[in-house]
């Protein structure tokens, strides 16, 4: 008798726990959707916005959902000759970043993980402290270097300097991910014959390729987002404006259609498109690279 | 004395001297060239690889602080009539610049009060999505979609979000309120518009926090539990200690980041300063004071003195983590 109470009792211990639990996780369910729902309005916004007339946009009432969808905004970026050259600018400037700073990073970062070297500790420590640098300390003094140069209005300041590994935080990540591989392939090679840059090239370099991606992303949507850069180093209007910088003039200069939100919207869906597929492809490499970033500390 | 020299012995050790000294003084003796040639046989691979390290470091680092900091004492506007003026150049701004305090005031609340918001709000999020629910990948993509989204796109959505007949707005009208946001004359208001623009991408914070604790072992939780430590003394004492190093070093990295702000420049175009400085913050200000102003001079000292703070700061984070690795 009193087994099977007990027994009855644990069952429906057991049940009201199960209960309890799947209301929680209903609960967990529904509070997890409705941030979800928060978070994507602004964007579903953004997209409503680009598909409509001028006068919706302007109208004091609130429109949500246009009335009729003008597909025309896009088809106005897409052959408008400004966006479309600055489109072709910023690939420029990505695609050498893309090729320049992975190859230069993880080139640094050879040296650092499989070298010893006179130096080596100080130049490193001194790379890692100018992680702390402001950049608005070096941006007045580049602005007479590159004046003297000639490289005011052109897209060089944006492209050469990142020939030198392309800033600190990149060099570190390589050389940690290239100190976790091990050092016996690199030593065999040694031993027979090899020199570094052949080391470098066939050992270190197709090894890397997790952290080559996760570089190439973050190289990618910070050039593609950068609208600073291209302020600083422009003088007039014959520069060749990389696509942020003409959304950012289009916002700021009153003349080149203000006014026009859902053309600018259009643009904006446009260019958080690519961003937004990068990450859809690559989000595994990218959410384990930021979980590489922490192990600095 | 070397002619009083008599005996041969005396003699030889005399010449013996003599060699030595040449040997020292031209360096044609074999020993020293090798160890020369040993040395950069030792290291020129290594030094071959840092090369564009070192020229880079020389050219886009060292030489413009050395300049920038040559400049701080100059009245430099970047033309060649100038003067230098000693550190009057910081004494007028700490002193006489009527914007400077206010822009200190402005980027000391943006960063001090956004980095915490970041970390909390960020923290709350990852409890929810570290949960071993189905879907929850689904869930984690949505939550970090907003973070991939570039700075210029999310300032002109927000702008115009928070504009004064944006949807904010309207949604305040159904209870009769109305607010400025980024236009406010109010600094509280409209630098804490930017935090409610910059809550929009929390995922950031969650994928930080979900990798720390990713980088917890399990058992550590569930000893806890057996001992019966409950939610609040498990986070206390496992989480925090656990993810402390990873989460330091963000923390830092964000302030220095954060003092550096610039996107009000998209929020309040073209100045960045907000109406009435109510958002102007240190990078902004040296921005304009710079390339608008073209006060170089005036400008590097400021970002000197940006440099500083952020010294500071830091030194000031790594002392009290020091303390506290101390008691532990």
């Amino acid at each position: 008798m009193t087994e099977t109470t007990i027994q009855r009792e644990s069952i429906q211990f057991n049940q009201k726990k199960k209960t309890g639990e799947r209301v929680f996780r209903i609960c967990m369910y529904a509070l997890m959707t409705l941030i979800g729902l928060i978070l994507i309005f602004p964007y579903f916004f953004m997209v409503m916005k680009s598909l409509m007339t001028r006068e919706e946009v302007a109208s004091a009432e609130l429109v949500i959902i246009p009335a009729v969808p003008q597909f025309s905004n896009y088809l106005q970026i897409l052959t408008d000759s400004g966006y479309v050259k600055a489109f072709g600018n910023t690939m420029f400037v990505i695609i050498f970043n893309l090729i320049a700073v992975p190859l230069s990073a993880t080139f640094i970062a050879f040296g650092f993980a499989r070298c010893q070297f006179f130096g080596k500790n100080v130049l490193f420590a001194f790379m890692l402290s100018t992680m702390m640098l402001p950049g608005v300390i070096t941006q007045i003094p580049l602005y007479g270097l590159y004046n003297s140069l000639g490289w005011l209005n052109t897209l060089l300041p944006l492209t050469i300097p990142n020939l030198t590994g392309g800033g600190a935080i990149y060099i570190f990540l390589a050389r940690s991910f290239m100190q976790s591989l091990p050092k016996e392939i690199d030593e065999a090679a040694k031993i027979d014959g090899a020199g570094p840059l052949r080391r470098y090239f066939f050992i270190g370099l197709p090894l890397c390729k997790p952290i080559l991606i996760y570089i190439m992303i973050n190289v990618f949507n910070s050039n593609w987002g950068d609208y600073y850069g291209p302020l600083i180093w422009k003088l007039d209007d014959s520069f060749p404006s990389t696509l942020a910088y003409k959304v950012f003039y289009t916002l700021t200069n009153t003349v080149v259609g203000n006014d026009q939100i859902n053309i600018r919207m259009a643009a904006g869906v446009f260019m958080s498109l690519f961003p937004a597929i990068l990450f859809f492809i690559f989000q595994k490499q990218l959410i384990e690279g930021v979980a590489m970033d922490g192990l600095k500390g | 004395m070397y002619s009083t020299a008599s005996s041969p012995n005396q003699e030889q050790v005399e010449q013996k001297r003599v060699s030595r000294r040449s040997r020292q003084q031209y360096p044609i003796a074999p020993r020293q060239y090798s160890r020369i040639h040993r040395f950069f046989r030792d290291n020129w691979e290594g030094w071959m690889f840092v090369l564009p390290l070192v020229i880079g470091l020389g050219v886009f680092t060292v030489y413009p602080m050395v300049q920038s900091l040559f400049w701080s004492f100059l009245n430099y506007t970047g033309n060649q009539y100038y003067y230098p003026v000693g550190i009057n150049n910081y004494i007028s701004i700490l002193t006489k610049d009527a914007h400077f305090w206010k822009v200190f005031g402005n980027t000391c609340y943006y960063a001090f009060v956004s980095v915490p918001i970041v970390l909390i709000s960020g923290y709350l999020l990852a409890c929810l999505a570290n949960q071993p629910y189905k879907g929850i990948g689904v869930f984690r993509v949505v939550f970090y979609l907003p973070c991939v989204i570039p700075g210029i796109v999310s300032g002109i959505l927000w702008k115009d979000m928070f504009s004064t007949n944006g949807v904010f707005n309207q949604i305040f009208a159904l209870f009769g309120g109305h607010s400025e946001f980024f236009m406010s004359e109010n600094s509280f208001i409209s630098i804490s518009s930017i935090f409610l623009m910059n809550l929009w991408s929390i995922g950031g914070g969650m994928i930080l926090w979900l990798s720390a604790f990713k980088a917890i072992p399990t058992q550590l939780y569930e000893a806890a539990k057996i001992d019966g430590g409950g939610r609040i003394a498990r986070f206390w004492y496992i989480t925090i200690p656990m993810s402390a190093p990873m989460i330091f070093f963000n923390v830092v990295t964000m302030l220095i980041g954060t003092f550096q702000y610039n996107g009000s420049l998209v929020l309040y175009p073209p100045t960045g300063a907000g109406y009435r400085d109510s958002m102007n913050m240190f990078a902004v200000y040296i921005y304009n004071q710079a390339f608008i102003s073209a006060k170089w001079g005036y400008s590097s000292a400021l970002s000197w003195l940006l440099l500083i703070f952020i010294g500071i700061v830091t030194g000031a984070l790594f002392f009290v983590r020091h303390l506290i690795e101390k008691e532990d």
